[in-house]
């Protein structure tokens, strides 16, 4: 990246200004993956209900880094690495929204499943799983910051951790499923949790696609397998 | 679908042909080393972008191409440019026809002392391009409908060409030196004094003349560069730092020279 200032300073301040906004929505979106998590485990439902209420600031923060983006745009004409940074700002707004609105559905889903019985056995795998997503979102972030290719490379390959652990959860609760019917609903909606913090895991991979574009003008190769295998793999057939 | 896959590759594949081939050129004005070493060169039928910080050398490398720089007493040129390989500099070649084949728009409007209709008429008169009258008045208004002043001079054609504003000599200039359809045309900031409306007129003919011309141009609008050519050569001190396709300067240039000029970093 270009380390050498703008002859017009206002133009790195507009550069400097939406990346602010992206890291602001970052820190917000850590938080709101935490919290819906240990409100999940702890069944707080006050916890919960502030995670929904606190997407709105995210979805605000998206709206504003749009019309910004397109202020720069206009006014600046970006071209080259420019280019890539309001591009990239873009897109992961876009990605940071989406995780946003799955950690308001785990809310969601946490004070349904507060007035059920508890499933033992799956909150530990589910907070695991959430937290691995939250440090790649973090190191994404900071990936992003530091224009770092290796690192968003690293995070990157780890994405398939988080599919193996959907894979695992996803038998579990078959399984609880089968054994007593009565725990179906609550299996249900642990299930759409642990889908959602896979899809959390998407978003963050996208982000580090993005690092690597930013730096380099190229997207990165398919490198990384896809590893949720639930909608294919026949050994469920005997689970 | 299968067809136009193909077309498609095969248009990449295919090496486009050269209109001008410029090898090892050097260009020194007195002791100034003004092109140093510069090999380029430019397809046929596209257009080629020149940028680069003022005092880089492309107006110098630009009148190479048609012989303007002769006229220059203290100037010098060395190595070929070739012009669909034939070398524009040998003894055999009359500047003069070779200027006629590679017409030029000046970075500063320079109407003859004339009416604004004989400035257009020069040119195809005494190349013999039109048998008679009529022939010769409609060559006027397609050159002056073209450089998109036709509608603001079409009442007062025998009037000094001098009397226009900046702009519209800047596109009469224009219209005269599309009167002898060249083969190649070189424009040195052609816009540089017009207003945003006459400038995308000059960038709408400037895609139109690339069906049948090569044009070269030269411009200090980074934008104007990415919206009308196919090429872009970077200049920085009398060398040729980058040159590619325009698309590929503007998203993600090879050279952190280019990158900095491009964005205006102080480079
Ligand atoms: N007629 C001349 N006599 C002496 N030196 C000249 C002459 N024309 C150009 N030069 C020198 O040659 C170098 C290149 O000038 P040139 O006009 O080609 O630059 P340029 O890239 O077209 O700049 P600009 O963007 O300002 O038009 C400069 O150092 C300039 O001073
Ligand atoms: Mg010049």
């Amino acid at each position: 990246m270009m380390d050498q200032e703008h002859i017009a300073s206002a133009f790195d301040r507009d550069l400097e200004g939406v990346q602010a906004l992206i890291m602001q929505m970052g820190g917000l979106v850590e938080t709101a993956i935490s919290d819906a998590a240990r409100a999940l485990e702890m069944r707080d439902t006050e916890l919960a209900e502030q995670v929904r209420r606190n997407d709105k600031l995210i979805d605000a923060l998206e709206e504003q880094v749009a019309s910004e983006v397109a202020r720069v745009i206009a006014v600046r004409a970006p071209t080259a690495g420019d280019l890539r940074t309001v591009l990239s700002v873009l897109k992961i707004s876009g990605n940071l929204e989406r995780m946003g609105d799955y950690a308001k559905n785990l809310g969601k889903r946490t004070s349904v499943l507060s007035e059920m019985p508890a499933i033992t056995g799956t909150g530990g795998a589910l907070r695991r799983m959430t937290q691995l997503v939250n440090v790649m979102l973090k190191d994404a972030l900071d990936a992003y910051i530091q224009r770092d290719v290796e690192l968003a490379e690293d995070v990157r390959q780890r994405d398939s951790e988080v599919d193996q652990m959907y894979n695992a959860l996803f038998r579990e609760f078959l399984t609880h499923m089968m054994e007593d019917p009565r725990n179906i609903t609550a299996c249900m909606h642990l299930h759409f949790i642990a889908k959602n913090v896979e899809r959390m895991g998407d978003h963050v991979t996208s982000i580090c696609e993005q690092v690597v574009y930013l730096v380099t003008g190229d997207m990165p190769d398919e490198g990384r397998e896809k590893q949720d295998r639930t909608s294919t793999d026949s050994a469920l057939g005997k689970v | 679908m299968l067809d136009t896959t193909q077309t498609l590759l095969t248009e990449r594949t295919m090496s486009k042909d050269i209109k001008i081939s410029a090898k090892g050129v050097d260009v020194f004005y007195g002791d100034t080393h003004a092109i140093k070493n510069v090999d380029l060169e430019i397809e046929n039928k596209a257009v080629t972008a020149f940028i680069g910080p003022s005092g880089c050398g492309k107006s110098t490398f630009l009148r190479c191409i048609n012989r303007m720089n002769d006229t220059i007493d203290i100037c010098r040129v060395t190595g070929d440019i070739l012009l669909e390989g034939q070398d524009i500099y040998a003894k055999s070649v009359d500047p003069v026809q070779l200027r006629a084949r590679v017409g030029m728009v000046f970075q500063k409007p320079n109407p003859f002392p004339k009416s604004i209709y004989d400035n257009v008429a020069y040119g195809p008169t005494i190349h013999g391009l039109a048998k008679n009258k009529a022939e010769l008045d409609e060559i006027v208004e397609q050159s002056l409908r073209r450089a998109a002043i036709w509608d603001e001079v079409k009442d007062r054609l025998h009037q000094p060409g001098t009397g226009l504003s900046g702009g519209q000599q800047q596109r009469l200039c224009i219209g005269r030196a599309i009167a002898t359809a060249p083969e190649v045309l070189l424009m040195d900031e052609p816009c540089s004094a017009l207003d945003p409306i006459a400038t995308a007129q000059v960038e709408e003919l400037i895609d139109d003349l690339r069906q049948n011309y090569t044009v070269v141009i030269v411009t200090h609008s980074m934008q104007q560069a990415a919206r009308v050519s196919q090429k872009t050569a970077f200049f920085h001190l009398g060398n040729v730092v980058e040159y590619g396709d325009t698309n590929k300067i503007f998203t993600n240039p090879e050279d952190s020279r280019t990158e900095s000029y491009i964005t205006g970093r102080i480079g």
